[in-house]
């Protein structure tokens, strides 16, 4: 039966094209518009987390609480310990990095040896010079480093392309960093700047210093010591799971001040964050979810009316059909629910249609990228200004659940007419014609 | 007369038209045997598709009642008149009202379809339907490329390939010319001989009389007489 209505839903032009193309359009525009959204938001909190947070962090309270400060004196020892425990009492697919957020005055010298420019910068130390280093890859530094090399000595330094550039410095030059020590104490060392970073984050190439872990260690007295581990998610990883892990990190902390490592200070008290936490991200996160929830529901809703205009066309149009089969004994529910069937259809083959569009836009716009230039620096999040689409199962499901769900939600509501629809009136509509 | 099939009982409809209640049928008693070949006569508005109506479980009486085979069709639901329909009933239509998309072969297919049967099943019933009507030349053929008389014709084969027990016509000539309706209402009776199917249709048109077996006249929801072609004829 549903063989031979469908035989004639196809010969049909106007009943099959018009709800098919709606519900292509509709698909491929949500498919496209998730790809084009979750790019953008999955880029951000990518480059956030490489960058800044990490998908986890384990950081001392009392540095957490006075983070602008830089205080480095409440910055955590024995890093093998921690890492041990790190390792143990996360998840097996988290990878831990330690890291030293810093803060220091510039200062280039000219060739006097005179202060020609200074400048506050924030920076960040981490692995850059072990071979199987993961932050270089994480960071995609290799490809990032635009003039110079990377640094394979120590107190070489990597600086953000805009800053070099608004400090005229150039690779070779030898800066000093001023600040404070893990004991209070001022200290001065000079890094020679061997490599200039395009980061594609407008916020970072303004600002971004980067030294290696050790020379960082050594500058700063910090033998042993780190302010923040970073843990990493395999991308395919949930969000949620980065709550569930944090949580029960949190819970097992407790048990690890119990005995803490001895070399660290009594009120060293660690906390683990998860990238919600970081900044306003979480609410930006429900805020994304927010508004992807709201295209899609608004494009569903768009197409169900237009579906449903469209079924009620087909409808007159198919009134003599409809009638004939009534007469002939076909039972109202029956009727509408091969309709409804006749929407599954059309809706399946439209997603499957709008899915290959909207998809092939998507990838088109992952693989080559749109360059946004500025119009993101302003807003401070770490969004790339090339921006990327990302094409994911869920943005397909997305597009297609309310592809179909429309399909067949507008021939339901214009199939209302038929419920009320009485026979009584069959062979005089009939007889019109 | 053989078997009785459809017996209706003092049968009124009552329509209401804003405040006013219209009486179109009038206390209709009515036997229609098995095989029958009858047609209903008489003016326009005189209650003929209204009768027509209440006979196809297509619409109730106001009172009175309308019997099939013994069986009272006001004790029926919607769900079971709509299968008294799909079993026993065949319609056919002045505007024949064949669907444009599909071929002659797929219109008469179509009851079949819509009682559950398989198209493998039924695909030599069909073509054999499609010939006894003369339209084996048109089988593929669409019903825009048919004329008036051949679209009477699928309309035909449609509504006795499901071999049911009664065919109802509204004004199956009204659209053809005399030509046309002449043969239309022979293939008919031939067909109403062949297969047993009773045949009721109402007509305007006096000169097909000589084809009908027997002919009830209506007139203001009266029958104000029923003809049998042996000669006895009833006045009322
Ligand atoms: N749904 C309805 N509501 C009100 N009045 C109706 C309705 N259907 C039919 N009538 C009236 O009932 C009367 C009988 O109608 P019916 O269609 O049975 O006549 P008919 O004999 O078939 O006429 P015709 O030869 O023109 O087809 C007419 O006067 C018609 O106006
Ligand atoms: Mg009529």
């Amino acid at each position: 039966m549903i063989g031979f209505l469908f035989r004639g839903l196809l010969r049909d032009k106007s009943r099959f094209l018009f709800p098919f193309s709606v519900v292509t359009i509709g698909v491929a525009l949500v498919v496209a518009l998730v790809g084009f959204m979750e790019g953008v938001f999955m880029g951000m909190i990518d480059m956030t987390a490489n960058l800044d947070s990490g998908h986890l962090r384990l950081v001392n309270k009392a540095f957490y609480d006075e983070e602008h400060l830089r205080p480095l004196d409440r910055s955590l020892a024995s890093q093998q310990e921690t890492r041990d425990w790190l390792t143990k009492h996360s998840a097996p697919d988290v990878d831990w990095s330690p890291r030293i957020r810093w803060g220091a005055i510039l200062d280039v010298p000219d060739e006097q040896g005179e202060t020609r420019s200074q400048t506050p910068v924030v920076g960040m130390a981490m692995d850059l010079q072990s071979p199987d280093s993961k932050e270089v890859q994480r960071l995609r530094l290799k490809s990032s480093v635009v003039e110079g090399s990377l640094p394979d000595k120590f107190n070489e330094m990597l600086m953000g392309i805009q800053l070099a550039e608004v400090l005229e410095v150039s690779v070779g030059q030898t800066v000093t960093l001023m600040g404070q020590s893990f004991d209070g104490g001022l200290v001065a060392d000079n890094y020679q700047v061997v490599g200039l970073v395009r980061f594609g984050v407008t916020a970072m190439d303004k600002k971004m210093v980067l030294i290696d872990l050790a020379s960082a260690q050594n500058t700063f007295y910090m033998e042993d010591m780190v302010t923040d581990w970073l843990g990493y998610f395999p991308p395919s990883a949930d969000f949620d799971r980065y709550e569930e892990v944090k949580a029960s990190m949190n819970t097992a902390l407790v048990d690890w001040m119990q005995s803490p490592p001895k070399d660290w200070a009594k009120d060293d008290f660690p906390i683990v964050l998860s990238i919600r936490d970081h900044l306003n991200i979480g609410a930006i996160m429900d805020k994304f979810m927010t508004i992807k929830g709201f295209v899609v529901g608004i494009f569903t809703f768009l197409m169900i009316l237009v579906l449903w205009n469209a079924g009620i066309l087909s409808g007159i149009h198919r009134y003599g059909e409809m009638g004939l089969r009534l007469a002939f004994g076909e039972p109202h529910w029956k009727l509408v629910m091969t309709l409804a069937i006749e929407g599954v259809l059309i809706g399946n083959l439209g997603s499957l249609a709008g899915s290959l569009f909207g998809g092939a836009f998507a990838w088109t716009l992952q693989e080559v990228g749109l360059n946004m230039g500025d119009s993101f620096a302003q807003t401070g999040l770490m969004v790339n200004d090339v921006v990327r689409a990302r094409v994911t199962l869920g943005g397909f499901i997305q597009g297609i659940v309310p592809g179909i769900f429309a399909s067949v939600a507008g021939t339901l509501v214009a199939s209302m007419a038929i419920f009320q629809r009485s026979e009584a009136n069959l062979f005089r509509e009939l007889e019109a014609g | 007369m053989s078997e009785t099939l459809i017996t209706l009982e003092r049968v009124s409809k009552v329509y209401q038209v804003g405040e006013e209640n219209f009486t179109a049928l009038n206390g209709v008693s009515l036997e229609v045997g098995k095989g029958a070949f009858m047609s209903f006569v008489g003016p326009s508005g005189s209650g003929k598709t209204t009768l027509l109506n209440l006979i196809g479980g297509l619409d109730r009486p106001t009172s009175g009642s309308v019997l099939f085979q013994g069986a009272n069709l006001e004790n029926m639901s919607r769900e079971q008149l709509a299968a008294y329909r799909r079993d026993n009933i065949g319609f056919i239509f002045q505007t024949y009202n064949l669907l444009p998309v599909y071929s002659v072969y797929e219109n008469v297919l179509f009851p079949l379809i819509l009682n559950g049967l398989k198209e493998s099943q039924v695909r030599e019933r069909v073509e054999n339907m499609v010939v006894k009507v003369g339209l084996k030349d048109q089988i593929n053929k669409k019903p825009a490329q048919l004329s008036g008389g051949q679209c009477q014709r699928v309309a035909i084969a449609r509504a006795l390939v499901k071999d049911p027990l009664l065919i109802l016509a509204d004004e199956p000539t009204a659209n053809l010319d005399s030509e046309n309706s002449y043969q239309v209402l022979e293939l008919m009776r031939e067909l109403n001989h062949e297969y047993k199917a009773a045949v009721i249709f109402s007509t305007h048109d006096e000169k097909v009389t000589r084809y009908i077996r027997r002919e009830v006249r209506l007139e203001d929801g009266k029958v104000s007489w029923d003809k049998h072609r042996n000669g006895s004829e009833i006045e009322t």
